[in-house]
């Protein structure tokens, strides 16, 4: 973890000598407003993960989240109900993940991938091509505004973190993810009732879906069937850059949200040089690479070393 | 007896949907569409051949979309610049093959995840692509590929002519090799490899390398279909290719790899969407069976085995 | 796989099977035999953008009114050139009496426009020109010219001077190619006109406000912005919005959501040609070819560049619009 953050402070190092408005208390927040954002949508992925397990749908969820919400705001005038309709849409998913994963025994990637394309045709089929738009400035505060100068999804993220942490620190559920993650049957055997836990994660990961869709809607300030479409693979990085194993049993959400940051920095990095758009995609492969690999000789060097 | 319970569910929708557009979309069951079918399908089945390979050495490769869009700008580009199609065919399939080499090395010198090494080389082949062409489409490729591309072989189309040899390579580099052996016994039990040492280590990078250098050849489909080159037509593919070697029944966990299955898989997705253009679905719907047709043929699955 | 089960099959998959069947059929259009209707095969680029929403319901208005069946293809993953491939190979089958086409890209669809050539059915040519193949007609603008129309007018609002971004599309898309050109065009006659950066959004909402979010960091003085679609340009309203920052910002595509913002003052002005309209016209020309009467090579639709003035003629919600009469538009 530690090598994780001397990379990011590298990046951030680097940043602010090859640009004047990098380090400006402005652009930083604007950074950890748009990092939060990735967070967000990754945190309940994050857990999913380390249980072993893999949620593709958060982005279509998230997208479906949002347009529910925008409805149910615009039908009834009421914010709350807005939250309500986003948090719900995202559980319901997530529970139906849960229960095609544990109880009908499909495996993760189809269940998660089919859900996602059943997602995008209700999504498509309810929101006929139109865009919802228009909400309340107190609703979209809770995208793009700020608190005693601090952006709102920040705070955000770090309840989320906090309590994540908290979680996974300090509660037997916490513990019995990585449990579950590290060896599924070893957990089985020592008790722990598998199919619940993973249950609950995969209906926190659509929870989290959920909630991060209303507040990209407060942001955008309009829903479309399309907006959860370039979530996906910004969220799956997110993780994996942040060092959370695929195969379960390590990582966590202070990774996820090292991930989130630098994903981030590299976009507002190109922007702020003006590099030229067509070079995106190359910058974000290297980088990926870059992490996992210093990843790979930091823990062989400590394999070594033990 | 035990052949039919190696059938994976998929093969049973496959045959109840064919089965049932056949009666119900007029024109479905006629030998163009069949045709068609077959034509759709053969890029996805390049790219999932490979994959059922990957998958079943417990890991992932995410690149592939990327590569055949960057192998299909460099094909494209080559035959602009006026090399004949031999030569532009073999700087596609080089390009492949280095990125797969690439991923392998990565993947087991280097012992990153999979996931993460192929989305770093998904990224970087996708950039070079886009600088190479500046975002732009290659065309103007010349006669030759379109030729080849339409052309027939005993009466079949060639892009299918390509998907069945290819996959009679591939099943006989899995069933009667001593790399297949390879293949199976690193997702099986990769202890008892190490120890085998050098040869397990080859193998696996050449898993990698096989998916890359299909791409290169996929490329050569790709861009006869479109009759240029296209820096991001592919994106996304790796994900119906994954999806297909799964449904097929190819298990990540055991190293249980069924290659046949890895068609059923692909054909079961190519004659869904087939079928449902025939019959003019609302295109929502169509998006929403995609997702039920995945779900549900694992499902059948989940069930028979549970029965006993 | 183990080899206990033999010849079970699984009944219960069975029924969720043909659960899986009836929701199909219930999309089925209905084509009864004997049935002597023309029908028109309309091919949009995606279900997300509202401006393709409008014109296929004009599409089917027009196609009520003429008494013929109007088929929708759109693919499944947006803007997908293999799954539009596929779509026209597909139609084909069905034979369609008719075909009225927006390519997903200008030069990679022309194998598919040869292929309607080859089983000789007639194709109009909508909203975007396809580089090859033969068509009855076409009809639409030409992106090139409406981006730098748009960007002209935003330029002289600026009185020809002040700071630009642009906010480009998706790399590798020929609408992108187009509108690029028409900016960068347009740039070139108001030498006066500063251009800071140009990064894409990839046509998507949420990347162009993150992408105006970091650019508002990396310059202070932003005077307009050129959004190379609406989607997108109202993804920078709300980064402007956010930052408390004031710019000109101009989109492309004159959506619903777009006229409104012009109508809030939040947006100078979206540019394009009524995609109500072309809806209209390509099914109508596509039944007048059927009919054997007679249908113009070209139509180039005015573009228009609707600002606070002139919104009004987009404002209407398009359930209530209906197609003009062919001759109002068509003069002979």
């Amino acid at each position: 973890m530690k090598y994780r953050l001397i990379g990011l402070l590298l990046i951030g190092i680097a940043l602010a000598l090859s640009s004047d408005a990098f380090a400006t208390p402005s652009n930083l927040l604007n950074v950890l407003r748009q990092a939060s954002l990735i967070f967000l949508s990754a945190s309940g992925l994050t857990l999913v993960i380390v249980g072993a397990g893999l949620d593709l749908s958060v982005g279509a969820n998230l997208g479906l989240s949002a347009c529910f919400a925008a409805a149910a705001i615009k039908s009834t005038g009421a914010l709350s109900l807005g939250l309500v309709a986003g948090l719900a849409c995202g559980t319901i998913v997530g529970v139906l993940n849960g229960l095609m994963v544990t109880k009908l025994r499909l495996p993760p990637f189809i269940a998660t991938y089919g859900m996602l394309w059943m997602l995008y045709g209700v999504n498509y089929w309810y929101m006929k091509g139109d865009t919802i738009y228009g909400f309340p400035a107190e609703f979209r505060a809770l995208g793009s505004g700020d608190l005693l100068g601090i952006p709102v999804p920040v705070y955000l993220m770090m309840v989320g973190l906090l309590a994540g942490g908290i979680f996974t620190r300090y509660t037997t559920f916490g513990h019995e993810i990585y449990a579950i993650g590290a060896n599924v049957e070893a957990a089985r055997l020592s008790g722990i009732p598998v199919s619940s836990r993973l249950i609950l994660l995969y209906t926190l990961s659509g929870a989290m879906a959920g909630l991060a869709g209303v507040v990209y809607l407060a942001r955008l300030n309009s829903a479309e069937a399309g907006i959860g479409t370039p979530l996906l693979l910004p969220a799956i990085a997110a993780v994996l850059i942040g060092g959370t194993s695929l195969f379960g049993g390590s990582g966590g959400l202070a990774g996820t949200l090292i991930g989130a940051i630098v994903l981030t920095l590299v976009l507002n990095g190109m922007n702020l040089l003006g590099i030229n758009s067509n070079w995106q995609p190359l910058v974000t492969g290297v980088i990926i690479l870059l992490a996992a690999l210093i990843d790979s000789i930091t823990r062989k060097h400590a394999e070594i070393r033990a | 007896m035990a052949r039919l319970a190696r059938i994976p569910g998929v093969a049973f929708l496959l045959v109840l949907l064919g089965f049932v557009f056949a009666v119900v979309a007029p024109g479905f069951a006629s030998l163009p569409n069949v045709l068609n079918i077959g034509i759709q399908s053969s890029t996805l089945l390049l790219l999932a051949l490979p994959m059922t390979f990957i998958i079943m050495t417990e890991g992932l490769d995410l690149s592939m979309g990327a590569l055949l869009g960057l192998t299909g700008v460099i094909l494209a580009s080559a035959l602009v610049a006026g090399n004949n199609l031999i030569v532009a065919f073999a700087q596609a399939l080089g390009v492949g093959l280095a990125f797969g080499i690439a991923n392998g090395l990565l993947v087991v010198k280097m012992g990153l995840p999979p996931f993460v090494a192929t989305l770093g080389t998904l990224g970087i082949a996708q950039g070079i692509a886009l600088v190479m062409t500046k975002g732009e489409s290659v065309a103007g490729i010349g006669p030759a590929l379109p030729r080849l591309y339409a052309s027939t072989w005993l009466g079949l189309p060639f892009s299918i002519v390509v998907a069945a040899v290819m996959y009679a390579v591939f099943h006989f580099l899995l069933y009667y090799t001593r790399f297949g052996n390879y293949v199976f016994a690193i997702g099986g039990n990769r202890e008892a490899l190490m120890l085998a040492g050098v040869p397990a280590g080859f193998v696996h990078v050449s898993v990698y390398a096989l998916a890359g250098l299909m791409s290169g050849f996929a490329a050569l489909l790709l861009t006869g279909r479109m009759n240029s080159g296209h820096p991001i037509a592919a994106m996304g593919m790796e994900f119906d290719a994954i999806a297909a070697v799964i449904v097929g029944g190819t298990e990540r966990q055991r190293g249980n790899g069924w290659l046949p299955g890895t068609v059923l898989g692909v054909l079961a997705v190519g004659v869904l969407r087939n079928g449902l253009n025939v019959m003019a679905v609302q295109s929502s719907l169509q998006v929403a069976s995609i997702g039920l047709l995945l779900i549900v043929a694992l499902l059948i699955d989940s069930i028979r085995r549970r029965r006993q | 796989m183990t080899s206990h089960e033999g010849k079970q099959f699984p009944l219960r998959g069975l029924v969720l099977i043909l659960a899986v069947i009836v929701l199909v059929a219930c999309g089925e259009v209905k084509d009864g035999s004997g049935n002597k209707r023309e029908t028109i095969a309309l091919f949009t680029k995606n279900q997300v953008n509202p401006y393709f929403q409008t014109l296929r319901v004009a599409a089917q208005a027009a196609a009520n009114e003429l008494n013929v069946d109007l088929v929708n293809y759109i693919p499944t993953e947006n803007d997908s050139i293999r799954e539009q491939m596929s779509q026209i190979e597909d139609a084909i089958t069905k034979r369609p009496s008719a075909a009225v086409f927006i390519p997903v890209d200008s030069k990679a669809m022309i194998p598919g426009v040869e292929k309607f050539n080859a089983a000789g059915i007639p194709v109009v040519n909508l909203t975007d020109r396809a580089d090859g193949g033969e068509f009855v007609s076409f009809m639409g603008c030409d992106d090139y010219a409406v981006a730098a129309d748009t960007a002209r007018y935003l330029f002289k609002k600026m009185n020809g001077k002040g700071n630009v971004i642009i906010i480009e599309g998706q790399g590798g898309s020929s609408n992108n190619q187009k509108r690029m050109g028409g900016f960068k065009k347009a740039l070139e006659e108001f030498p006066d006109i500063k251009l800071l950066a140009s990064q894409t959004g990839n046509f998507q909402r949420s990347v162009a406000l993150q992408v105006t979010e970091n650019l508002l960091q990396a310059h202070s003085q932003i005077d307009g912005i050129l959004a190379a679609n609406d989607s997108m340009a109202l993804g920078v309203i709300e980064a402007l919005d956010a930052a408390n920052r004031k710019a000109l910002v101009i989109g492309l595509n004159g959506t619903k959501e777009a006229i409104d913002a012009v109508k809030a003052g939040k947006l100078l002005a979206t540019g394009d040609c009524d995609g109500f309209l072309q809806g209209c016209m390509g099914t109508m020309g596509a039944v007048r070819h059927l009919r054997n009467l007679p249908v113009p090579k070209e139509i180039i639709f005015p573009i228009t560049v609707f600002d606070s003035t002139n919104y009004q003629g987009a404002d209407v919600p398009y359930e209530q619009r209906m197609c003009p009469k062919w001759e109002s538009i068509v003069k002979e």
